[in-house]
């Protein structure tokens, strides 16, 4: 068994990697207790949700099994929880109540985007990726972060942003949704079985960038202060 | 398969344009957050120098005005009062003349109540300026002040320093020492129910220390910072202390008491060191 994953892992190393290199900042997070902040406490759950979704999606992909069902059900927990960790950090309460309407709303569109981008959802074989709501998400977490950003700057309540936490997992999110943006909707036609276009290097693009995110969300951890957080 | 080339560049095209902007924004908010941060300390910084100036123009104007009080005293009042003992000297010698004991009694009452309000406005013109500062410095004012106290309270006052020549000082850093040495030592007699009181000046290189230490009831230095009750007479010193970058520091010996040590930063002497003030002068005061 174990062959058939070391076959896939050795064929497919850089998707590979993004899916283990998740366990970086999910290790980092435990050891400096970075879970007490509440934001960071989702960002666990964020984490250690993506992490098993990815080992069963590539579990999957070794098996030669369609895995995008999984894909697109990640989408709408996956923001909740981003989203959820804006919701402690953003301090204004329009904000919020706007951040907990797209929970909501994006949620009942994803459901819609799977039925749309599937008319047999019986048929598991040929189940096609979501044709918006990758991209919904992308900028929808793309203008959180923004609205966090001036938040930020119009307080100005963090001197150095460098050695702020939150300021990393960010920019992580802020690349990693900008590397995927434009790929998402192409993935929902060439992601099936008789695909004949092939993206070749770009598809590694956003995976790239998924390692970036895990290394960067792993700094901003490496930055929690921990003897702040450890008498709680 | 051409259609799929241009997908592939079209999608690449707008990746890496979608990156760098991505990048671009994370740089300018840490550019743009740094610039606001500077741009905030240099207006703390002149909004800091501002007050400070006020602060600094305010305890000029006190000292000149007491120079000015001094001045009247001692010009009007005094020559007033002198004119009058000598007026009475005169009367007193024509009283005795006449030899009525009651009328010779009422005259040397009255010399001996001009005499007396003289005194008393010579200690209030000294005690408004302090000239032995001024003339001598630091250790002697300190001095002359404790002997002072001593003769009108039933006090022990002792002072020492760690050196025997203390050095002259800027005229606005020993003025500054020596009202805040006055002020903690008259709390202390005030507030403090103490029968001893040690005054310690310690100078190095770098630092002036000014130590007065009671033998009183005690304060709990903390609970005053926590509850504002600082009165007027501690936020003057830690007033005139922001002016010469000074700190203080109240403490609570074992022994019991209290315990306040002002420190400040030695300040190089101007070189036109102005003219040793003088009470009886007109003039206004810079320091």
């Amino acid at each position: 068994m174990s062959e058939i994953y070391i076959a896939f892992i050795v064929r497919k190393p850089i998707p590979s990697i993004a899916v283990f290199i998740t366990l970086l900042p999910l290790i980092l997070l435990v050891v400096r207790k970075a879970y007490l902040d509440p934001s960071f406490k989702l960002l666990l759950f964020y984490l250690f949700a993506k992490l098993v979704i990815d080992l069963i999606m590539l579990h999957s992909a070794s098996l030669h099994r369609n895995n995008l069902i999984f894909y697109n059900l990640s989408i709408p927990l996956f923001y909740a929880l981003l989203s959820g960790m804006f919701y402690y950090k953003i301090n204004s309460q329009s904000y919020k109540r706007l951040l907990t309407f797209t929970m909501v709303g994006f949620a009942a569109f994803t459901i819609w985007d799977i039925f749309h981008s599937n008319s047999e959802l019986n048929d598991m074989h040929n189940h096609r990726a979501v044709l918006y709501s990758m991209t919904v998400q992308g900028v929808l977490i793309i203008a959180i972060i923004l609205l966090y950003f001036y938040e930020i700057i119009k307080s100005l309540q963090i001197p150095n942003l460098l050695t702020f936490p939150f300021f990393w997992v960010c920019s992580g999110l802020l690349l990693y949704f900008s590397s995927l943006i434009f790929i998402a909707p192409v993935l929902h036609y060439t992601a099936t079985w008789n695909n004949s276009i092939d993206l070749g290097i770009i598809r590694t693009i956003p995976f790239i960038f998924e390692i970036l995110c895990a290394v960067l969300f792993s700094v901003g951890i490496y930055y929690f202060p921990l003897k702040d957080y450890a008498k709680q | 398969m051409q259609n799929s080339e241009e997908l592939k560049w079209a999608l690449l095209i707008a990746s890496l344009a979608m990156l760098t902007m991505a990048f671009c924004m994370i740089s300018f908010v840490m550019y743009y957050q740094k610039r606001r941060f500077e741009e905030e300390k240099k207006i703390n910084d002149i909004e800091k120098n501002y007050n400070r100036l006020l602060l600094d123009t305010a305890l000029n104007s006190e000292e000149t005005e007491r120079r000015r009080i001094a001045q009247d005293l001692h010009d009007d009042i005094g020559t007033m009062l002198s004119l009058t003992k000598l007026s009475l000297n005169q009367l007193n010698k024509l009283v005795s003349k006449i030899g009525d004991d009651k009328q010779d009694l009422i005259m040397k009452k009255s010399q001996s109540l001009v005499e007396e309000t003289i005194l008393h406005v010579r200690r209030i013109t000294r005690d408004l300026v302090p000239t032995t500062l001024e003339r001598f410095g630091l250790m002697e004012a300190i001095e002359e002040f404790i002997n002072k106290l001593e003769e009108d309270n039933n006090l022990v006052i002792s002072f020492h320093s760690n050196t025997e020549e203390f050095p002259r000082q800027g005229q606005k850093l020993e003025l500054t020492l020596y009202r805040i040495m006055q002020e903690l030592v008259n709390n202390a007699i005030k507030h403090a129910s103490c029968s001893k009181i040690d005054i310690s000046l310690e100078v190095d290189d770098q630092f002036i220390g000014l130590r007065v230490t009671d033998n009183g009831v005690g304060f709990d230095p903390e609970k005053i910072k926590e509850n504002n009750l600082a009165g007027l007479g501690l936020l003057g010193i830690e007033s005139r202390l922001s002016i010469v970058n000074g700190t203080m520091q109240y403490e609570r010996p074992s022994s019991g008491g209290s315990s306040a040590f002002a420190q400040i930063p030695v300040m190089p002497i101007p070189e036109n060191k102005p003219e040793p003030l003088h009470p009886f002068r007109r003039e206004r005061v810079n320091i």
